[in-house]
């Protein structure tokens, strides 16, 4: 193993692991008994306990026909489809632009997938939860309250088939489809060079996954056109999901909200936070994992440079959010802003523009903070906080907008009224363990699965120790990279 | 006489063109010798020929079938329950964009996933003749070829620097 830097750049800036001892050493790394990653499996397992206690009690105090009660899940829910969401993006994105820093990065943005299946499972209350689109105490005439609630579903002969249940979780399903087929790809020529270095269920698995995998030139061409194809997909449904999800469970539940900043706004945390987790979780490998060797400061360096223009895109929608709706002044545009961000959930909205933008941007700018590896690691847990309490605001403030236990008619009137505004709700005990529940099940699964397969892509490294070296040009020593494409 | 694989194993990439080279100047053609590799070579790396893959038209037909789906869910739907709202046409697009997008990529993307697996003849019962060599650097040269041939194949390798050459057992 080497590193390198050269006058101008910190030690440990590249990094160029030996191609012939990759699948040893990132084996051995990856089935070695590591006490702490086991203490985090069972600390994880635990609050995933607690969780499904608080879901538990949650069901037996409010049921499942008053969506008040469950802004705190689907706060939590948000969050980790958020986060889990936009990782395996960020190995397709960099894939698409051919960053060769990115190769650490790969694999462990894309384990995010196994949580996409769990998404699938903790959406399916939500989906019960929401309210009827359609006024079920409605009275042609009824003064006050529409037929149906404003939503993205709504055409000139009702709603579609399954609307909006049925195409939400079919939404989810396609990303989780997509997430795994691009995970399995980008695994089969790792699991086919281990299978002989591990043994038990590893090697079941690993068989199993691995196929025929013998990487011919054939195979490998049409690995990297599907990985491409497949990448190309998840950006392109990524997005459509994410517009699902805010509008149908946020901007539907509070009457008269009509914007079309809210989903661009919510992609674009949702690609901040997932960029965010990803340099904490690169910094915790490369400080505790044993993978120093493997993640130099230049992928943290670089990636940086995307994640404070992410914050910068985060804070300009959120401008435009807020600018449109104080100029509009319509009384509905005026409730949201009070509501969401001056009066109810105030305290909750400055404490997500302070992590959100505050704190990221003021990391960030410094370039020499980016040439660490704390730097974007601090920024991204700072982002990471604020994505939270972003969607504390937005899904416990829409899902409690109205009280629909007393006036189930106000979701269907025509817009929040200045005098209808409500405080904001504080998490109860249920609330709490569910949202730690969330989050530990969340992290459970991907613990899990950093067990079972490398996190590291050894295929992928191995290419790039290929192009990279370090060589003389006139009297400097450089980064020399080979770009064959 | 049955076809069947022989193996050279060979440590440097610029041994394995070689043998390449050498193969195609017996006259074994382009078709029945592969490359085996532990991370994806550039193309053209060892002088092999152009592959040639369909994978594009998988994702086509998946997205052509998941649109046509949609289009019909939606509109069936709508023709069956013609409710005119505010003298409103039935078919309304806008709710119709939602399902048929969503349908399309659901289409293209089962599609692609079959088709990845289909393009590569995966998977395979049978593993064929391998070296976990390959996983350490090694590059593979498989030739497939008459039995009769074997021993040409093998000198040709052995002369172009392959460290070892495997026969199927």
């Amino acid at each position: 193993m080497a590193e390198h830097s050269n006058g101008r750049s910190p030690a440990g800036m590249w990094v160029f692991p030996q191609a012939d001892q990759i699948t040893a050493q990132v084996m051995e790394r990856t089935t070695r008994r590591c006490k702490p990653h086991t203490i985090a499996l069972v600390v994880a397992a635990l609050l995933a306990a607690l969780g499904v206690v608080g879901f538990l009690f949650r069901v037996a105090a409010d049921g499942l026909d008053n969506y008040n009660a469950w802004g705190y899940y689907m706060a939590a829910f948000s969050f980790v489809f958020m986060v889990t969401s936009g990782a395996p993006l960020a190995t397709a994105a960099f894939r698409f632009t051919k960053s060769h820093w990115r190769r650490p990065l790969s694999r462990v943005a894309e384990l995010f997938a196994v949580v996409g299946v769990l998404n699938l499972l903790l959406f399916i209350p939500m989906v019960i939860v929401l309210p009827a689109i359609e006024n079920p105490t409605f009275v042609p005439g009824m003064e006050g309250e529409m037929a149906a609630r404003r939503a993205i579903w709504l055409g000139s002969s009702g709603v579609p088939f399954g609307a909006p249940a049925l195409w939400d979780i079919l939404g989810l399903v396609a990303l989780a489809v997509t997430s795994m087929a691009i995970l399995w790809l980008s695994l089969m020529p790792d699991l086919a060079q281990s299978r002989d270095r591990v043994s038990g269920f590893r090697r079941t698995i690993y068989g199993l996954l691995a196929g025929s995998w013998h990487g011919t030139k054939r195979q490998w061409i049409q690995h990297k056109a599907g990985m491409m194809l497949l990448g190309g997909f998840y950006f392109m449904m990524v997005v459509f999901v994410h517009f699902l999800i805010v509008s149908d469970f946020a901007m539907s539940l509070i009457p008269g909200w009509k914007d079309s900043i809210l989903p661009p706004l919510y992609t674009l945390i949702a690609f901040q936070n997932a960029l965010g987790l990803l340099l904490v979780i690169l910094f915790i490998l490369r400080k505790w994992g044993g993978y120093q060797e493997y993640i130099g400061i230049s992928l943290f360096w670089s990636a940086s440079k995307i994640l404070l223009g992410l914050t910068l895109l985060w804070t300009y929608h959120l401008f435009a959010f807020f600018i449109t709706f104080w100029y509009g002044r319509l009384e509905v545009e005026e409730s949201i802003l009070r509501y969401l961000m001056f009066e109810s959930y105030a305290p909750v909205f400055w404490a997500n523009v302070i992590f959100s933008f505050f704190v990221p941007f003021f990391i960030l700018l410094w370039n020499p903070v980016r040439k660490t590896a704390w730097g974007p690691a601090l920024a991204g847990l700072s982002a990471l906080v604020g994505g939270f309490l972003f969607s504390i605001r937005i899904f416990v403030g829409s899902f409690n907008a109205v009280d629909f236990k007393e006036f189930p008619g106000e979701l269907y009137s025509l817009g929040l009224t200045r005098a209808r505004i409500q405080d904001a709700v504080i998490p109860d005990l249920w609330d709490i363990f569910m949202v730690v529940g969330i989050i530990g099940a969340a992290a459970l699964v991907y613990l899990a699965a950093a067990k079972l397969f490398p996190v590291m892509s050894i295929w992928e490294v191995k290419e790039g120790a290929m192009y990279q070296r370090m060589g003389k040009l006139f009297r400097g020593e450089y980064m020399i990279l080979a770009k064959p494409e | 006489m049955a076809r069947r694989p022989i193996l050279g194993l060979f440590r440097d990439a610029n041994a394995a063109a070689d043998a390449g080279d050498a193969l195609k100047g017996a006259g074994i053609s382009e078709n029945d010798y592969d490359f085996l590799t532990d991370s994806p070579y550039p193309e053209g790396a060892f002088g092999e020929r152009e592959e040639k893959h369909r994978i594009y038209v998988f994702p086509f037909i998946g997205a052509l079938l998941g649109l046509t789906s949609g289009i019909l869910l939606t509109s069936m739907t709508q023709f069956a329950y013609p409710l005119v709202t505010g003298g409103k046409p039935i078919l309304s697009l806008p709710p119709m964009a939602v399902v048929t997008y969503e349908g399309t990529m659901l289409g293209a993307i089962l599609f692609t996933v079959l088709g990845i697996m289909f393009e590569s003849r995966l998977p395979k019962p049978k593993l064929g003749l391998y070296d976990t060599r390959i996983t350490e650097g090694f590059i593979g040269v498989l030739v497939n070829a008459e039995e009769d041939q074997h021993n040409q194949v093998q000198e040709l390798m052995t002369q172009a620097g392959a460290v070892e050459v495997k026969r199927e057992n």
